[in-house]
Parts: C-alpha cells; sequence; structure tokens
C-alpha cells in the first residue's frame, strides 16, 4: 500500500487539506488536485468509488459536502483504502464532535497532525482510534500548558504601539473624509 | 498580540468572497512583516497562516528560512507548526534544508517522544538525499527507543530515508527483520508494511523473511496487517513457486472464513497472480464439496461482481481480468453477468468489463458481442447529433456527418444490415447511457476491444470475415475518436491474410473511397487519411478481383491528394495506376471504336489529372510539358522538386506509362494495341504476401555476394595525397568479412592509414555505395531522373512495386488459411533473390501489423 496523495476538497471545488507523499513539483500538484477534482466532483452518487486517472487509481468517499480523496497505485487495494479514509473520518469525527467542514477550515492543523498519526509517508501507520486520540490529546494539552505558561511575560510591545498607531491612522484618515 | 490570529485570517477569507484576492494581498503582506519579528509566538502564528494561504495555491517558499526558525522553537507547539509547516512547502530544491540537519538531529535524540514524534514525521516527508545521509544513523538509533509508537514511526521513517539513500539499506534490513518480532503489533505492522513495499521492487533481498511472515500469517487476526501480510506474498511468491503451496493452505482458509471484503479481495488478488490457484491440492467449498482453490477464488468473486456495491462490482472485475489470465475457462461461464456489466452508467465500472469482454469472446459469442459494442457507439452518436452534446475528437459537427454518413455503408452487404438490425432493441431499452459512451477515452477502448477480439490469436474466433470487414468500414464513421492506425492496420491485415476476404474488402475500399466527403474530411486534417490510404492500396492492388471500372483511377486522384502526407499520397498514385492498367488490360478484351473512344477520354483526363498534379501552378494547359522536349526538361525537374520524391517520381511513373499508351492509342485499330493488355502485368507478376517480421533478417546472403567492393574506380582524395584507388577486386568477400568480426577491422585498419582513409572514404563519400543499399541506380544519391523510374525494370528482379517500402511483404507464393498462416514455402523458381532463401522454421505467428503498414 502506498498512498500518493491525500486530499480534501469541498462541492465547490475549494480543496480543503492536502498532502503529498510523493515528491512532485508545484504545478504538477495544481494539475493533478485541478483534474482529479473535476473527475471526483462530476461522479453521480450511484458510481462505485474508484476512477483511474493517469497511472494512479483514484479512491474517493463523500462525506456530507466534503470529498475525501486518495491517490493509490494501481495494485493497491482499493477497498482498503476505502477503509483508511473512513477511519481517518471516523477519528475526525471523535475528535471535533460530529465534524463539518467548519471545523477542518478553522482547525485546519489538526486535521494534519490527526492524517500525520494516521498515515506516514504514505503507509497507514495506525489503525486504532484510540491511539491517535491520545497522541493527539497528549499533544494538544502540551501546547496549551506551553500558552498559559506565555502569560504576560512576553507581550509583545512593540507590536501593541504599532497597531495603537495604525489605529489612530486609520481613525484620523476616516475623520478627514 | 494584536496581530490577526489564523481564525481571524479564515473569517476575513470567508467575510471578503467578493475581492479574495485583494483581501489575500493585504494579509500577505501584513505576514510578511510577522515572520521577521523576533517574537516566536507571532512568528509561529504567521507560519500558520502562510500554510493555509499556501494550501489555497499561495506561495511560501520566501518564508522557508522562517519556518526553519519556528521549527526550531522550543515550545512544542510552535515546534509543531513549524513542521507541519515545513512538510507542507519544502521541497526538493528548498535551499533551507541543509540548515535543517542539526535541528533534526536534535529532535531525534530528545528526551521528548512528542519532540521526537513530530521529527521523524518530518524528516520522512522533506529527506532529501543529503539529509537522508545524514540523519540515516540517527533515526536507526530511535529504531530502539523504549516506546512503541516512536519505534513505529522510526520503522517507516527509515523506509524513506533509504529510499533516497540506498546505501543504507544494508543497515536496514536486519533491524526490520528484529522489528518484525516487536512485542507491538503496531510495530510489526508498520515494519510488515515497510518490507512490503521494498519488495515490490526488488522481491529477491526479501525472500528470506518468508518463513517469519509465513509465520505471522499463520497467528496473526489483526485484518489490516494480513491484509498487508498477504499484499507482500504477491511480491514474493513468483518469484520463488515453492512458496505457492505453501500458501495454499492459510490462503484457502482465510478465502473460505473471513468476513472481511477487503482480505477476501486482497486474498484472491495474492492467491492468483501468486498463481497459489495452480497448487493442485483441494480445498472445501461452503458446503464441504472438495473443489479446486481456482474454482473456489471463482464462486468468492462472484460475489463481487455480482454485489448491489459498486465497488465491490468493480474490483470483482478487476480480479476476473486477472483470473482470466491463468484460467480462461472460469471466467467463460459468467459471459452474460459481465456483459451486463458493459452498460452500466459507471465509467470505471465499465471500463473493467470492457477488458475482461475482450478476453471472453468466442467463435459463438464474438458477433454478438461486438453488436453490441458497436450499438454503444453508434448511440452515443446518435447522442452527439444534438448540438450541445460534447464531441469526442470530430467537433459536434463532424460527429453528426458520421451519423449521416452511415446508411450509406448500409447497403454493402448483409452482414452490416445485421448490425443495424441489432441496434433497435438496445435502442429501445435505451441502455447505453450516453454520457459514459461519449467520453473519448472509452470510445477508444471500444474500438480497441472490438479489433483486440477479432483478430485474436490470427482471427480464431472469427467466422464471417465480411462482417468483419465491413465492421471496420463503419468504425470508420462511428468510432468518433482517432482509431486511423488502428483501424487502417486492421483492414490492410485482414485483406492481405485472408484470401477469401479480398474482394469484398476491395469493394468497401471502393465504397469508402467514393464517400467524397469522407475524403475531403480527411484531407482536411480530420481522421481516417490512414484508413483511406490503406483503402487505395487494397483497391489498386487487388482492383482485378471486381469488374473493372474506369472511374476507380479518378478516383485515387482526389482533387485534394495534397493534402494528404507524402507516403499516402504515393500510395494513392500507385493505386490509381493500378486500376488503371487493370481496366485497359480489361477493355483490351472486347475492343471496339467505342471502347476506343472511351480510352482516349479516361486516358487524356488522368492525363491532365497528372501534370496538374505535377505542375500544380501551371493549370491543365502544361498538360504535353511532359512531351515538349530537352527544353523544358529543366522546368520539369524544377517544378516536380517540389513535390516530394517518392510522389513525383510516382506521379512522373504514371504520366510515362499513359503517354505510352496515348501515344499506342492515337489511332483506332480493330483491335487493342499490346501495350494494353500487358501494361497490368507490371503489377502481377508475383504475388505479394503476408511475411513475419523476422524473415527478412533470416535470408542467407547468397554466394559471391560483394558489397564492399567498389563498381566504379573512385576518386582519389587529392588533397590528401596518400591513396592510389585500390582495384575493385581486392576486397575480401563480404561473408567472410562479416563472419570476422571488428578485431579483423582492427587489423585491417592496422595495416597503414591508407586503408584507413580508403574506407572512411567509403563510409562517408558521396561515390561509395553503401552496405546497405540493395543495387538499382537509385540508391546513389544525387537528383532523381526520369529515365531512373524502372518502369520496366522487370530484369532485374525487382518488380516497380517494390519501390514503395513495404518491408513486410515479400515475394512467396503461399496458400492462405482463414485461422493460422502457414510457414511460407519456398518460392517457386522465380527469378528472385527471395526464392533461394532458406528459412525453415519462421514463426509465421504474424504479429499484428504485419501486413503492409508502410503505407
Amino acid at each position: 500500500m502506498s498512498i500518493k496523495y491525500i486530499f480534501l476538497v469541498s462541492r465547490q471545488g475549494k480543496i480543503r487539506l492536502a498532502k503529498w507523499y510523493v515528491t512532485m513539483g508545484v504545478k504538477e500538484k495544481n494539475k493533478v488536485l485541478k483534474e482529479v477534482s473535476q473527475l471526483v466532483l462530476a461522479r453521480k452518487p450511484k458510481q462505485c468509488n474508484f476512477i483511474e486517472h493517469q497511472d494512479t487509481k483514484v479512491v474517493y468517499r463523500k462525506y456530507a459536502s466534503l470529498f475525501f480523496v486518495a491517490g493509490i497505485d494501481l495494485d493497491d487495494n482499493e477497498l482498503l483504502m476505502l477503509e483508511i479514509i473512513h477511519r481517518f473520518v471516523e477519528v475526525l469525527d471523535r475528535f471535533f464532535h460530529n465534524v463539518c467542514e467548519l471545523d477542518l477550515i478553522f482547525q485546519f492543523q489538526k486535521a494534519y497532525f490527526i492524517l500525520d498519526e494516521m498515515i506516514m509517508a504514505g503507509e497507514p501507520q495506525e489503525t486504532s482510534k484510540k491511539a491517535v486520540l491520545k497522541v493527539i490529546a497528549q499533544q494538544d494539552e502540551t501546547e496549551a500548558l506551553e500558552s498559559a505558561e506565555r502569560g504576560w511575560g512576553d507581550i509583545n510591545l512593540e507590536g501593541v504601539a504599532r497597531t495603537v498607531m495604525l489605529t489612530v491612522q486609520e481613525f484620523k484618515q476616516s475623520f478627514n473624509r | 498580540m494584536f496581530e490577526k490570529s489564523l481564525t481571524d485570517l479564515i473569517q476575513g477569507l470567508r467575510a471578503n468572497k467578493r475581492n479574495e484576492a485583494e483581501y489575500i494581498r493585504r494579509s500577505l503582506e501584513e505576514v510578511q512583516g510577522e515572520v521577521q519579528q523576533s517574537d516566536m509566538h507571532c512568528k509561529s502564528a504567521a507560519v500558520d497562516k502562510l500554510n493555509y494561504l499556501h494550501m489555497l495555491g499561495y506561495d511560501m517558499n520566501w518564508a522557508s528560512f522562517n519556518v526553519v526558525e519556528v521549527m526550531a522553537s522550543p515550545r512544542f507547539g510552535e515546534k509543531r507548526a513549524g513542521y507541519l509547516a515545513a512538510t507542507q512547502s519544502f521541497h526538493q530544491e528548498t535551499d533551507v534544508l541543509m540548515l535543517t540537519t542539526n535541528l533534526i538531529r536534535k529532535d531525534l535524540a530528545s528526551a521528548n517522544a512528542m519532540e521526537v514524534s513530530v521529527a521523524l514525521d518530518g524528516l520522512a516527508q522533506i529527506a532529501t538525499a543529503e539529509l537522508a545521509a545524514d540523519l540515516f544513523d540517527d533515526a536507526l538509533a530511535v529504531l530502539d527507543h523504549s516506546r512503541p509508537y516512536i519505534r513505529k514511526k522510526a520503522v517507516v521513517c527509515l523506509y524513506r530515508l533509504a529510499l533516497k539513500h540506498p546505501e543504507g539499506l544494508h543497515a536496514l534490513v536486519p533491524q526490520l527483520k528484529e522489528r518484525l518480532d516487536d512485542p507491538d503489533p503496531s510495530v510489526v505492522s508498520a515494519a510488515v508494511s515497510v518490507v512490503c513495499e521494498l519488495a515490490r521492487t526488488n522481491p529477491h533481498n526479501y525472500l528470506p523473511l518468508a518463513p517469519k511472515l509465513y509465520h505471522l500469517l499463520t497467528t496473526l487476526t489483526n485484518n489490516w496487517i494480513l491484509i498487508k501480510i498477504v499484499n507482500l506474498f504477491a511480491s514474493l511468491t513468483p518469484i520463488e513457486p515453492r512458496l505457492a503451496r505453501k500458501l495454499h493452505g492459510p490462503l484457502s482458509r482465510l478465502v473460505c472464513t473471513t468476513n472481511a471484503m477487503s482480505l477476501l479481495y486482497e486474498c484472491v488478488h495474492t492467491a492468483i497472480v501468486g498463481d497459489v490457484i495452480g497448487v493442485p491440492l483441494p480445498v472445501a467449498d461452503s458446503i464441504g464439496r472438495e473443489i479446486d482453490f481456482a474454482e473456489l477464488c471463482a464462486q468468492k468473486l462472484e460475489l463481487f461482481y455480482e454485489s448491489r456495491d459498486h465497488n465491490l462490482r468493480y474490483v470483482g472485475l478487476v480480479t476476473l481480468a486477472r483470473l482470466q489470465e491463468k484460467r480462461p475457462e472460469l471466467v467463460a461461464g459468467h459471459y452474460e453477468t459481465v456483459l451486463a456489466c458493459l452498460d452500466d452508467p459507471d465509467l470505471s465500472i465499465r471500463m473493467r468489463a470492457l477488458d475482461v469482454v475482450s478476453g471472453m469472446a468466442t467463435r459463438r459469442t464474438l458477433v454478438a458481442t461486438v453488436k453490441r459494442l458497436m450499438s454503444q457507439l453508434v448511440l452515443s452518436n446518435a447522442a452527439a447529433l444534438q448540438p450541445a452534446a460534447p464531441g469526442g475528437v470530430l467537433g459536434p459537427g463532424q460527429q453528426a456527418d458520421a451519423c449521416v454518413g452511415l446508411p450509406q455503408t448500409d447497403a454493402s452487404g448483409t452482414s452490416l444490415v445485421s448490425a443495424q438490425g441489432a441496434l433497435v432493441p438496445s435502442n429501445k431499452a435505451g441502455a447505453a447511457g450516453p454520457d459514459a459512451a461519449d467520453n473519448p477515452e472509452y470510445r477508444l477502448a471500444v474500438v480497441e476491444a472490438i479489433v483486440g477480439m477479432c483478430s485474436r490469436q490470427s482471427y480464431e474466433n472469427m467466422t464471417d470475415f465480411e462482417w468483419y470487414v465491413a465492421t471496420l468500414a463503419d468504425l470508420v464513421y462511428t468510432a468518433g475518436v482517432d482509431v486511423d492506425r488502428l483501424l487502417s492496420e486492421r483492414l490492410l491485415d485482414v485483406t492481405v491474410r485472408v484470401r477469401q476476404v479480398r474482394r469484398f474488402s476491395t469493394q468497401m475500399s471502393r465504397r469508402l473511397l467514393s464517400d467524397s466527403r469522407l475524403v475531403s474530411r480527411a484531407a482536411a486534417g480530420g481522421a481516417n487519411a490512414m484508413t483511406l490510404a490503406a483503402a487505395a492500396y487494397i483497391l489498386g492492388e487487388y482492383c482485378s478481383l471486381l469488374p473493372a471500372d474506369p472511374d476507380d483511377a479518378a478516383l485515387l486522384l482526389p482533387a485534394n491528394l495534397a493534402a494528404f502526407t507524402d507516403e499516402q499520397q504515393a500510395t494513392f498514385v500507385q493505386a490509381s495506376m493500378k486500376t488503371y492498367t487493370n481496366w485497359l488490360r480489361d477493355v483490351a478484351g472486347y475492343w471496339s471504336a467505342d471502347i476506343w473512344e472511351q480510352v482516349r477520354s479516361v486516358t487524356s483526363s488522368i492525363q491532365r489529372t497528372l501534370s496538374q498534379a505535377l505542375f500544380p501552378s501551371e493549370g491543365a494547359s502544361s498538360g504535353d510539358a511532359l512531351e515538349a522536349g530537352p527544353d523544358a526538361a529543366g522546368d520539369v525537374a524544377e517544378s516536380a522538386a517540389r513535390l516530394p520524391l517518392q510522389v513525383s517520381s510516382r506521379l512522373r511513373q504514371f504520366a510515362e506509362a499513359i503517354e505510352v499508351v496515348s501515344v499506342a492509342t492515337s489511332n483506332p485499330g480493330d483491335s487493342a494495341p499490346p501495350v494494353c493488355a500487358e501494361l497490368h502485368s507490371l503489377f502481377t507478376v508475383y504475388e505479394l504476401n503476408p511475411v513475419s517480421a523476422a524473415a527478412q533478417g533470416k535470408v542467407p546472403v547468397p554466394e559471391g555476394l560483394e558489397l564492399d567492393s567498389f563498381i566504379g574506380i573512385p576518386i582519389p582524395d587529392t588533397s590528401l595525397k596518400v591513396i592510389p584507388p585500390p582495384p575493385p577486386q581486392q576486397q575480401q568477400p563480404r561473408s567472410t568479412a562479416a563472419a570476422e568480426s571488428s578485431h579483423t577491422r582492427g587489423s585491417r585498419y592496422s595495416k597503414g592509414t591508407g586503408e584507413h582513409m580508403e574506407r572512411r572514404d567509403r563510409e562517408g563519400g558521396p561515390f561509395y555505395l553503401r552496405d546497405d543499399a540493395h543495387g538499382g541506380p537509385r540508391a546513389r544519391g544525387g537528383p532523381p531522373d526520369v529515365d531512373d523510374i524502372p518502369v520496366v525494370a522487370l530484369e532485374l528482379g525487382s518488380e516497380p512495386k517494390s519501390e514503395q517500402p513495404r518491408p513486410h511483404k515479400e515475394r512467396k507464393s503461399k496458400k492462405h488459411r482463414k485461422r493460422k498462416p502457414r510457414s511460407p514455402s519456398p518460392a517457386p523458381a522465380a527469378v528472385d533473390i527471395a526464392g533461394d532463401e532458406d528459412m525453415p522454421g519462421i514463426p509465421t505467428e504474424a504479429q499484428p501489423g504485419t501486413g503492409p503498414a508502410a503505407l
């Protein structure tokens, strides 16, 4: 099993997450994203979840308004990939408590972190939902602790001053108008 | 603190949908300032924002250095954001990557497991060859980490590093073996995946792991890992057939017991690919009968492609195609089911079904299958009549043309009519979804499948060749995609190979060429030019099988001839000459005054056409430029030089021949001039037959053939003033020269510079014949001369037609059988080099395309 890429695309064709496990130029990536999105978005509900695109088999699944799309080798197990996608969605659902597209937009890094725990370098590495959630929870906890420690100790005074200045200027400008 | 947070940015984006680009531009400007700030929190937030914009397609390479700064942050949250940005935005050429070496090394050695994990994830993604070489040992050290979570990641990370740094594999493989025994199943799983990936490219190195993997296969119960192990054996079994016997037990047990379709699919796949189904051991099926493993697999596959679930149907068909390769008889029984999948609205399923169907056709089912596929092409073409319908290679209008063109072929024969009849029921059913059948990829696949199943194994399944030729002709109109080359090759192939169909095929060719719309579309750069050229060849070569028709010659010299490629033009002209001479021979048998008049008018009309083709600018008035004597010769050469050599030489050859006829028939006579009857025999001295592509190489070099010796006295290179021209007979005979290999040449060179230079002269000089130039005055470089055209070059043993580059053809008498072309018997006692050929045991399994493909 080697996954070439995974991406999430909304029904409107907006990319919500994209992870590449093969080396590819930016242009090529964008081309694949565009072509595959078009293929996937054109599919009808009662069709199978596999499309052949060049030397890649595209496995996709639609959840609400989002398509989860993965590219795998031609002789890879398509059914397994579907199960991996489903597992990923289940973990997202548990993590965000009824995940919706907005969750993934505003907390896209979290989606990436979860994906990284489940698939590493194109290999599915963890299939236990519990294990993934435990690791992510631990990491988030550490991060929360760090933010708490920051306190007011190192407030960016410079930034504050600059923002105040800007606000004053804007205020003046609007007044002059 | 008061900078826009990531949430603000995203909200702002959503609020500014109208002028998103402007909003992003402003945000990017802000971010540019923020990443420069010394405050790490601010920097990392900026990197997060950049990361988001990167996902939307905006460049963030300019901030690579800042990303590295964030990666180096002591705080985990920031480090994590930095690594994420790096994995998303860095590529192999990112120059700051070399700055990360020490940073990652530190993180890998960190006491904090989370940092190690983040570093392993990141490294696996961004590793370059240099990074991999530098950090391989550091990653190897992590492989013994106390936490399985880290060990698991280290295994996968090392795999990625080894891809970039293959020297590392030596150290990695023993470690991997150890990890297969890891107490933690997730580490075992990772190790199996990695071995599986590595074994795909180089299975031999991982055969020693087979016993361990076999043990895992029989003891583990986790389906995820089982799938990987089974998949891994699919790579190993083909190189170690004994494994198949060993796997027979566990695999058949899994196939019988598992409920997981993905595991079942993987097992059946491995059983087929690894040829485990070939092991002659019985297994028990669901009701306890003893059956073959292959039969069991076929039974289980039914679960897939008869399922209502489209995904299962798809993978079922994929596997069925694989099973077909090994055991076609097991698949044949499911003909109806698979055929039904051809009408599935889903393109993916149709394509897979097409794969299986084309392998399934038998003598009995072939015609029905092809008709079914043809109906899909035709029906969707009908859909294309509507203006808005998407066109294939042809535009919508042209497709409509093709539909209108269809009835013209309708009258061609009974077989076609029946093909048309087959359309009606499926039309009523409306089975073919227009959208799937309109897909050019699918149409191409359909045409290839039709042609493939008809011509498989030298027409093994074909019973009605006229029907096949009619089908090919229909495809010219209905394909809707560019299948020109394929159709032209197939048309020639069947006509040349199958003697019985030639007459029909010639009729069909005449019909195709008579379709002026088809011809003008092909000339205008559209499809089918090659097919028309093939048709022209057939009409010319086999015109004597039909009643002679004086119009054929004109048909083959269409007004837009110049729009075809050189080779196609040459084919047309040559064919035209054949049909014209054939007609002359025919009318010579019942010569009369009326016939004389007709010959005069046809001849002069062709003469006009020819001179127009030769001198396009001067119009018809210069019709007698050829007769104008030596003064005009210069003009002729100049004018004709604009035409490609192969076209102009044929045109002039034809013009010369017709001039002879014109002179001979200048006065009405009681009987035909002998030239009329004899001219056609130029083309019929030998019959052209298909020859195996390898046959030419087996022709032995005749005794005494000397190609190295000079024909004329070479002109000495005066600038060097060394070499006296060698006497022509001095050279060794070629056969011995060929037998001695290059060292002989070397020693000959060393004899002296003179000989060396002489040889060099021979290779590069314009006055030397090259080895591969087979006789004939044309082999000399130099401008073409009318006199050189070997119109009547019979005594040379090469008929005029042999000018056409036709590598696959040779003169040999050969009985054609419908099914299997026999090995060509030696030619009759003809005056030909080929007659002396001693080529026993030439494999005559003529490959596709062994026809006169040079057209």
